[in-house]
């Protein structure tokens, strides 16, 4: 129950409709007792200011699609829901940028700018109903990060409403920019614990004349195999623009192929492109199945493949679900794929796993009962960590999160972030404990 | 126990000698300072009151506490060709001079990264890679004595950042010593997007204010299968813009795409590195594609076709690897160049949008006519980041403050178009206050409190970066008249 003060200093800031009193707590946690639905940014500037002034918590959300992704806190007062914001502000067609509010569904995006030939050049998890603010925040990408990198390579501008209610604006509309600090970095990927991204400014890329998608499978246990092809491919002069290895039970489901398949992208024009598919073909290693997506072929393979990741809030209680987010150096990609295939046995989970050879970063789903998922996730942190890398628990029930912390250990600069944090936000009002080490 | 051959009777002197530990590794005189009073910006000089030259993380994190606690100022040095005063001692600092750590600590080419000290040149990054076939690829055009530290600092970018981004789109961890001595290790194994806030992307490009840089590991990458060169010559600017806009908004992506005027043409080819461009064009047009080999030729047609649309008198590939160096060279030591036509210069480093680039330069036009100073125009086309050469005689009374001044007018007018005052060369003391063009008090007091985590008594290389405070209503006013 909300009460009737909180109701009134909210409608004086919007009309009621879209103040929403929210009766059940999510499953997945980072609820508010009240979800507001800003349409302009003098809204959103205004609730927080209250807020700030009144000490109460607030949440951001822009479709909710990663509730399950960090969060100590059952339910803040507020729940900031971006998806009423949205709209393209400015298309500047010859200089390829892009400026949208933060509630914009990436989908809708990609579909406006294929008009004219061109795109976000980014890849994540559920475009259609993932939102550009929520793709900055939580600095999701795919395995294209290979050929185009992440939002850090691709935003070029941020408006920022800050906890207080100020709007500052980071970066600017031009492709290169050095003046002052680079703001932008600090707040993509934050989580929204610094503020609450109003704008997005993008460079665009050209859509590609040509592309296709080369499956390369491997029979069983041939891990060194996969790790000497994915090196002698990256020490050639081919630009794949990915190079995802995919476990074999991703593979099935895929592709009908239980086995450790490579998925290589190529993108340029159609000469380029074939020459590359035959260089690859002619180091094609022994006993391996080659085959070649095409065009439209290619793009269904990966529309598939980004709407893959099965989590549902309202799943049956039986079985959870999990979804890890790791970072290793590159070749040790092969070492986590592996490790996590064989949790299927040693934990009788259902595993699906895909990890990009060019750049390290990993995403692992699992599926099963509660007490395997935990142990299966303490066991693949510590083997990662040994490699000097990091994992990250994507999407966790809330309860669970209680008991594994979603960042793992926090970083010996730990001092700098939390600083960071208690300048921004002295008083803790985005996003508390949603964070690395409580932040 | 005091150092031997150190000749001082200044405490501080006699400790710092006794952190770095021999007499090489410091200089105090006078006569010495002089060399490190600027940087590559030199209407600003200020004596430091010592520069030392540790040879390691730990001297360096020594240096630093013992600055701390005596309240000493002290900043960071790497080659000191930076062009906005970044390095400059404003407050007499003491000079910590990365040039003695400058080895190439490692390189592993299976997971395509090296780790370099700071000092090491950029360029000799390359060079040690490039019998494998790798490179490193930000390539500012002082690559070949500017070192990765600075470029880090700086987030330098160069002509073929274009297709492969600048410093910060190459940084994959850092080790850095705080202001107050701690070494923190970022991405300490080079993998990207370690949870927490992007630490290594804010302090890319944050001009030595919030910590010194001790290690890096930078991405290093394949080198492309084939690059075409090509050289287009326009017989009026207007018509090299619109190729230049028209190039990007056709998608194509090349790998750079330079551009520079009639005064710039004059410059490189009185200086040591001609290469036979006509004399009476008003713009050339130096663009490169690279990839794979059997897609250039599209490519390089399409871009073709986009210049004789333009009205290009003549365009020319180059015949070979030979020419192709010629023709970089030319360009890359275009702004040494302008030594050749003026007593001095000064480089400026304006970003615009990149349809804008026609009105902009005849509106830097219009700013050389009325300082009567010429303007030379050498220029990133391709990302918009442009580089008016204002030419002036500093032996004439008044010349540098007119220079000075026609540079500022030149960033407002990149600010109007709703661009910025610097790609890529920084802020340092030169644009402190042209910040104001583009930013607003709370924007730069969002930054300022950014620098206070990491900096608290401001005692690393204050002044910097940002507009002095309490003078910054004036300037701005007086700013404001001069352009106007
Ligand atoms: C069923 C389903 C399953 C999915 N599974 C996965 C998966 O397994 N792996 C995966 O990577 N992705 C997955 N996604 C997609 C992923 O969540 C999205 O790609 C996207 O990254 C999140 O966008 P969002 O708008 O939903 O963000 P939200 O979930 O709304 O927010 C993500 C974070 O960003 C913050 N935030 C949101 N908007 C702003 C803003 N404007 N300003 C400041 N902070 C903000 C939030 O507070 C939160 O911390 C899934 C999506 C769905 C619908
Ligand atoms: C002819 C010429 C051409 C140029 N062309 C380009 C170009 O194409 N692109 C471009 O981007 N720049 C260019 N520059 C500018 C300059 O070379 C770059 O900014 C370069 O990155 C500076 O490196 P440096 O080692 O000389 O640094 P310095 O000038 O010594 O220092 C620059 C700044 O970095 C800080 N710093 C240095 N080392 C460290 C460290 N280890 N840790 C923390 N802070 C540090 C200093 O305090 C200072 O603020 C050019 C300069 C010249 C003279």
């Amino acid at each position: 129950m909300i009460t009737a003060e909180l109701f009134a200093e909210l409608n004086s800031i919007l009309p009621s409709e879209r103040i929403i009193e929210e009766k059940n707590n999510h499953p997945l946690g980072n609820s508010g007792l009240v979800k507001v639905i800003p349409k302009t940014e003098e809204e959103i500037a205004a609730i927080l200011q209250f807020a700030n002034e009144h000490g109460k918590k607030v949440f951001v959300e822009g479709s909710g699609t990663k509730r399950g992704f960090g969060g100590l806190i059952e339910s803040a007062d507020i729940l900031l829901s971006l998806s009423n914001y949205t709209g393209i502000v400015e298309h500047v067609v010859g200089d390829m940028t892009l400026t949208v509010k933060a509630g914009t569904k990436f989908k809708e995006l990609q579909e406006y700018l294929a008009q004219y030939n061109q795109k976000i050049s980014l890849d994540p998890f559920c475009p259609t109903s993932a939102t550009m603010g929520g793709i900055v925040a939580s600095n999701d990408s795919g395995p294209k990060r290979l050929g185009y990198g992440s939002s850090r390579d691709v935003v070029i501008g941020l408006r920022i409403v800050y906890p207080d209610g100020k709007v500052i604006r980071s970066g600017g509309r031009v492709v290169k920019n050095v003046a002052g600090y680079d703001m932008n970095k600090l707040f993509i990927g934050s989580m929204g614990t610094l503020g609450v991204i109003s704008e997005v400014t993008v460079k665009l890329r050209p859509l590609p004349k040509y592309e296709s998608l080369i499956l390369l499978s491997f029979p069983e246990g041939q891990m060194d195999e996969i790790r000497r092809f994915a090196t002698k491919l990256l020490d050639s002069t081919m630009e794949p623009v990915t190079l995802e290895l995919l476990s074999p039970t991703l593979s099935e489901k895929l592709m009908g192929r239980n086995c450790n398949t490579v998925a290589i992208g190529l993108e340029d024009v159609e000469t380029s492109v074939r020459y590359q598919e035959k260089f690859i073909q002619s180091i094609q290693p022994d006993h391996t199945e080659l085959k070649i997506l095409a065009g439209q072929d290619a793009q269904a393979f990966w529309n598939q493949f980004y709407s893959l990741t099965p989590i549902s809030p309202t799943d049956s209680s039986t079985s959870t679900q999990t979804s890890l987010k790791i970072g290793v150096i590159n070749m040790d990609v092969t070492t986590v794929i592996k490790e996590s295939h064989l949790l299927s046995d040693t934990h009788n989970l259902k595993v699906e796993a895909h990890g990009g050879l060019g750049h390290g970063l990993c995403q692992i789903n699992l599926k099963g009962a509660k007490e395997d998922i935990v142990s299966a996730i303490q066991q693949i942190r510590e083997s990662v960590t040994k490699l000097g890398g990091y994992t990250v628990v994507k999407h966790l029930p809330f309860a669970l999160r209680q008991e594994i912390d979603t960042w793992g250990q926090k970083p010996t600069h730990f001092f700098l972030l939390d600083g960071i944090k208690s300048k921004v936000d002295p008083k803790r009002v985005l996003n508390p404990k949603r964070f690395v080490g409580g932040i | 126990m005091a150092v031997k051959g150190i000749k001082s009777n200044d405490r501080h002197i006699l400790n710092l000698a006794n952190i770095v530990g021999d007499a090489r590794s410091i200089i105090y005189h006078k006569e010495d300072l002089i060399a490190y009073d600027c940087d590559g910006f030199t209407l600003h000089k200020h004596l430091p009151k010592a520069v030392v030259f540790p040879k390691n993380t730990e001297e360096v994190a020594a240096l630093v506490k013992y600055c701390a606690e005596h309240q000493l100022p002290f900043l960071a040095r790497g080659a000191g060709t930076g062009l906005s005063g970044g390095a400059i001692p404003l407050n007499g600092e003491v000079i910590i001079s990365l040039m003695r750590m400058k080895k190439l600590l490692s390189v592993d080419f299976e997971n395509r990264r090296a780790v370099v000290q700071p000092g090491f040149v950029n360029l000799k990054l390359t060079n040690s890679i490039s019998d494998k076939g790798y490179y490193y690829a930000p390539d500012p055009s002082s690559q070949y004595c500017c070192t990765i530290g600075g470029n880090v600092a700086e987030n330098a970018g160069g002509a073929h950042c274009l297709k492969y981004g600048v410093t910060t789109n190459h940084i994959l961890g850092l080790e850095v010593v705080l202001p107050n001595g701690d070494i923190v290790e970022i991405g300490a194994n080079g993998i990207p997007d370690e949870p927490g806030y992007d630490l290594l992307g804010l302090l890319t490009g944050s001009e030595g204010t919030l910590g010194i840089v001790t290690k890096i590991t930078v991405r290093i990458l394949k080198n492309p299968e084939a690059k075409k060169t090509v050289l287009a010559y326009f017989d009026n600017v207007e018509d090299g813009s619109q190729a230049v806009s028209d190039i990007i908004s056709a998608g194509i992506v090349p790998a750079a795409l330079e551009m520079m005027d009639k005064t710039a043409i004059e410059g490189v080819e009185a200086a040591a590195f001609p290469v036979g461009h006509p004399k009476d064009i008003e713009a050339v047009l130096l663009i490169e594609v690279d990839g794979i080999a059997d897609g250039l030729d599209e490519q390089i047609n399409q871009i073709l076709g986009v210049c004789r649309k333009r009205n290009v008198r003549e365009v020319r590939a180059a015949k070979d690897e030979a020419e192709r160096g010629r023709w970089w060279a030319n360009r890359k030591t275009g702004f040494g160049a302008m030594g050749a036509i003026s007593p001095d210069y000064l480089v400026q480093d304006g970003v615009i949008p990149r349809s804008r680039l026609p009105e902009v330069l005849s509106r830097i036009n219009k700013i050389s006519e009325e300082s009567g100073l010429r303007i030379a125009n050498i220029f990133h086309a391709g990302d918009g980041n442009l580089h008016p050469l204002v030419l002036f005689d500093a032996r004439i009374p008044g010349q540098s403050e007119k220079a000075l001044e026609a540079g500022s007018a030149c960033l407002q007018v990149c600010a109007d178009v709703g661009g910025t005052i610097t790609g890529e060369h920084g802020v340092g003391i030169e644009k402190r206050e042209e910040m104001r063009f583009v930013f607003t008090d709370e924007e730069i007091i969002a930054q300022t409190d950014i620098r206070s985590v990491f900096n608290p008594d401001n005692l690393l290389n204050a002044g910097k970066l940002f507009p002095m405070p309490g003078r910054c209503v004036e300037i701005k006013k007086e700013i404001k008249e001069r352009s106007s």
